[in-house]
């Protein structure tokens, strides 16, 4: 059944998703149109780090967006079918992707009356495109800017304040977690570091009350008798960056710059985009990784890792796109899964160590490549080097990307290792890989990438000898 | 400062607490006047410890090297086969149809893929080839596993190696071409056989049982295994030998011989349900009574031929649907043919009675015993999904080309009640007993259905054909 506008209507949840779905309808919007098996898909950029992707079922009226919304549909469902339903776009003949068809394997079919909401749910008015056409303008006032800039300025300073005194807090727990020992911290960890974080978070200190709400998790992930000395470290780490926070105005820019995100002060993607000074690359990007964790704030925080696959820049080489969506209801993956091929200018943050971007312009849609990985012809022992001189630039460096050649992976008991022969390095793969990864011990030797985070590796993609191994 | 001093030093006043292991005065060097150095000697050790390189085993395990001579599925058949198989609505028809596709082309699974199916090779793992077997038995202590070696011809020097299934398949054919070698086979690693593989390896000698295997199943009267004993009893039973079926006698208790017509008198029998067996109830006790009795055994009790025992039950649907199930053992076909003639419903009635499994019948054997319970309805299919969902899973195979010409030309789908008829279980069930040749007919009936529904059960068609692909380029390469 085509979609019509007044088909559209009826599904709009509420008059706000028409009107904001007016707004998407410029098919710049929209890198990827496409449509083919009764199915039209795209993908939209939209305020999260990757686009979203889009795909609706024309004879049901089914659809699937990846963004966090919890209208359904939301209103890149809304402008897709307006779209089609309008011809003010045009939508090329592909072959249904794998994400479409994951998508279709997962649906539980029509309902009863498809592309109708029930009576009950309907709103008392319903929503109207003809509504949508009143032009919104927007009335700027010079002064009440300033008042608000202003505002702004002293909220900033307060902020300033409030942290500082909360890292003084910081500095006396953990003091006493150094006269009690890290023995006994660790037995403690879940009720002493919910506390401290809690208090954070009222020191308007956000990112490391995070950090310090997931140690615990991260402590108990590691094998028993590791966790003490875990503890020493990540604790060392929080000192760091608090002594690196009040010192920003002696220390270099770029680890001030790191400081300040690690506490929790963020940039708007527009303030990024507009950094005149900020690290760009236009590059074609492999998506290598997407690892999705359920944080303490009930948000879920979806990494994708993108590998360049053209250039030569060592620097800008690999990216992270970082998104954080509610836990309730919000999409469990980034919009992109693994072996995606993205075009795109990616626009760094500031950081000693580039690695989380946004993307600044997408040139197409997202295609799944079966071309091999660019991969450096590296043993482990040398990208493990590189972190160790970024570890170095960075002491609070997180999960750092390993690209290597010719390693083995091994089995000691019921853990698997990343064994680099040549240079007697072996990295313990993460104990939630030990049964996803086993069948690669039976391999002669894999090159591949994965991320490192200091005590245990995530393998991401492997190419051996029986062909590409992907991380699930 | 260096390293080892902070692991010798600082390392253990920080586990243990510096309240009661105290830092020395000469290590600490405090940031500020505020500071006491503590917390500087906490970053400094742990940045120290960040730079630690992770301590290799001292030993890696040696991976056991597993020969598998099937050819791995090709690649772009591993994402839809891993999409099928997990998709949350997947029913396990599908399953049963790639595992038997598996087995019949020789393919296995990409080694990547089996931690994605997992419950699907660990269900289906003798099907897949011996590195799936591995897989599946990687929890296991080493002594319950035993080697894998799948080889893709069999004689007698290798037959003891491979797994149970194929074992049986090759003592059964070579019980066909040679009833006292296949015996002799037997005989001679029977002492290293477990209980499961004894029975169902003993299973076999009931096609072409003789006189002369009289002394080996005189041998397994005092075998361990229950079931084993049983077996060879009512083998021996069969051959007039040993001391009778204790099963049928509890039958002849149940079975009234009586004499019927005015000119022409005829025996007739008759079977006396106790009174405490309702009528839902009936088919399993039948099932359960007359299991373990043959054809043979029951018409040389009453001194009838086999044909005279059906003759004289005509009139008895209970007992027909017994001889029916008797038949089904004894893989008599020819007199289950006869039976059905008698009682048309014959498929619901087994169906009812719990039969769940064929024994050790053939693919062909399968596909006629389905021809023949199914022939009756061929005007009117039942459209209940549990008689199909049950006919697939106790026949393990895809259903005859008639029955499935039945299926299609009767416009079946069609018929099926509205709320059924677009349900993915229903389209997934017709993909997987479809035979190869019907295919691109069922596809064309699929073509008239949402993708949503029929995503599943076109894919499988898809994966289907793909793996007779893949099976023909691996043999001429």
């Amino acid at each position: 059944m085509p979609f019509t506008l007044d088909r559209i209507e009826a599904l709009a949840p509420d008059q706000a998703s028409l009107a904001a779905a007016r707004k998407l309808l410029k098919p710049a919007f929209w890198p990827t149109l496409a449509e083919g098996e009764g199915l039209i898909w795209g993908e939209c950029q939209g305020s999260g780090a990757t686009p979203y992707r889009v795909a609706v079922s024309e004879a049901d009226a089914g659809y699937k967006c990846t963004c966090p919304s919890r209208k359904f549909p939301c209103k890149h469902t809304l402008a897709l079918m307006w779209m089609r339903a309008d011809r003010s776009a045009t939508f090329a003949p592909a072959p249904v992707p794998e994400w479409v068809k994951d998508w279709l394997s997962r649906r539980r079919g029509t309902s009863s009356s498809p592309g109708k909401p029930k009576e009950d749910s309907k709103p008392k008015t319903q929503p109207s495109i003809r509504l949508t056409d009143k032009a919104e303008t927007e009335v700027t006032d010079p002064k009440a800017e300033q008042r608000a800039a202003a505002a702004r300025e002293r909220n900033r300073l307060d902020r300033e304040a409030a942290v500082l005194a909360g890292l003084d807090d910081l500095d006396i727990w953990l003091a006493d977690q150094c006269q009690h020992g890290m023995a006994n911290f660790v037995a403690q960890a879940a009720q002493s570091c919910r506390t401290i974080s809690q208090r954070l978070v009222d020191a308007k200190a956000p990112g490391l009350a995070g950090r310090l709400d997931a140690l615990p998790t991260r402590l108990f992930t590691l094998p028993g008798p590791v966790r003490p000395t875990a503890a020493i470290r990540e604790l060392g780490q929080i000192h760091l960056i608090c002594q690196a926070y009040r010192r920003a105005a002696h220390i270099p820019e770029l680890l001030a710059a790191d400081a300040r995100q690690a506490m929790g002060w963020s940039i708007t993607r527009e303030a990024l985009l507009s950094d005149s000074d900020g690290l760009r690359a236009d590059a074609i990007w492999r998506v290598f990784a997407v690892i999705s964790e359920a944080q303490p704030d009930r948000l879920r925080r979806v990494e994708t890792w993108l590998w360049r696959a053209n250039g030569t820049d060592q620097l800008l080489s690999c990216a992270v796109l970082i998104d954080f969506v509610p836990l309730a209801g919000g999409a469990a993956t980034s919009g992109y899964v693994v072996g995606d091929e993205v075009d795109a200018e990616l626009c760094f943050y500031r950081s000693t160590i580039p690695l989380r971007a946004q993307i600044a312009t997408l040139k197409k849609g997202a295609t799944q490549s079966s071309e091999p990985f660019n991969l450096p012809a590296e043993p482990l022992g040398v990208s493990y080097a590189q972190y160790e001189d970024a570890l170095g630039t960075l002491p609070w460096l997180g999960a750092f990307p390993l690209a290597f050649c010719s390693a083995t992976l091994r089995r000691s008991g019921n853990r698997l290792f990343l064994h680099d022969d040549q240079n007697k390095l072996s990295l313990p793969l993460t104990s939630s890989q030990s049964d996803e990864a086993l069948p690669l011990a039976s391999v002669d030797h894999i090159d591949g990438i994965g991320l490192w985070n200091g005590y245990e590796f995530t393998l991401a993609w492997a190419e051996t000898p029986l062909g590409r191994w992907l991380r699930t | 400062m260096i390293k080892s001093v902070l692991h010798t030093k600082v390392l253990p006043a920080l586990l243990g607490g510096t309240s009661r292991h105290p830092l020395s005065a000469d290590l600490i060097h405090p940031s500020g006047v505020t500071s006491d150095g503590m917390l500087e000697m906490l970053s400094l050790l742990g940045q120290a410890l960040h730079f630690t390189r992770p301590l290799s085993p001292d030993s890696f395990t040696v991976e056991p090297e597993i020969k598998d001579e099937r050819t791995i599925l090709d690649a772009a058949l591993r994402r839809p086969l891993v999409r099928l198989l997990t998709g949350k609505n997947a029913t396990d028809h599908p399953a049963r149809a790639l595992a038997r596709a598996f087995d019949r082309h020789r393919l296995r699974p990409h080694p990547f893929d089996l931690p994605l199916i997992d419950g699907f090779v660990r269900s289906h793992a003798e099907q897949l080839g011996t590195t799936a077997q591995h897989w599946a038995d990687r929890q296991k202590p080493e002594a319950e596993t035993r080697s894998y070696f799948d080889p893709d011809l069999l004689d007698e020097s290798n037959w003891v190696h491979p797994r149970l299934s194929r074992r049986v398949a090759f003592l059964q054919q070579r019980r066909h071409e040679d009833a006292d070698a296949a015996r002799a086979l037997l005989e001679s690693n029977w002492p290293n056989e477990e209980a499961e593989a004894r029975f169902r390896l003993l299973e076999t000698l009931q096609t072409r049982l003789s006189a002369s295997d009289q002394t080996f199943f005189g041998t397994l009267e005092k075998d361990r295994a229950p079931r084993v004993r049983a077996l060879a009893a009512k083998f021996l039973s069969r051959l007039g030998a040993g001391t009778g079926n204790p099963s049928l006698q509890a039958c002849l208790e149940r079975i009234k011989l009586s004499q019927s017509g005015l000119l022409r008198k005829r025996t007739v029998l008759q079977l006396e349900l106790p009174a405490n067996v309702k009528d839902q109830a009936a088919s399993r006790w039948i099932l359960q009574t007359f299991g373990e009795v043959t054809l043979n055994e029951l018409a040389r009790a009453f001194h009838f031929t086999e044909n005279d025992l059906i003759e004289a039950s005509a009139k008895d649907d209970s007992l027909l649907l017994a001889l029916a199930l008797i038949a089904t053992n004894d893989r008599r076909l020819d007199l289950l043919e006869r039976v059905v003639e008698n009682v048309p419903n014959t498929w619901q009635r087994m169906f009812e009675s719990g039969l769940d499994t064929l024994g050790t019948t053939t693919e062909r054997e399968r596909q006629r015993w389905a021809e023949i319970i199914v022939q009756p309805y061929r005007k009117d299919l039942p459209t209940a999904f549990a008689l199909w969902d049950w006919l697939h899973r106790v026949m393990d195979e895809s259903a005859p080309a008639s029955v499935m010409s039945m299926l299609m030309k009767s416009n079946f789908l069609k018929r099926l009640p509205d709320r059924e008829r677009s349900s993915p279980p229903w389209l997934e069930l017709l993909a997987s007993i479809c035979p190869a040749q019907q295919r691109s007919d069922l596809r064309a009936q699929l073509a008239e259905f949402e993708p949503s529904q029929s995503g599943n059960a076109t894919a499988l068609l898809e994966i289907l054909d793909g793996m007779e692909k893949n099976r023909t380029h691996a043999k001429e390469s």
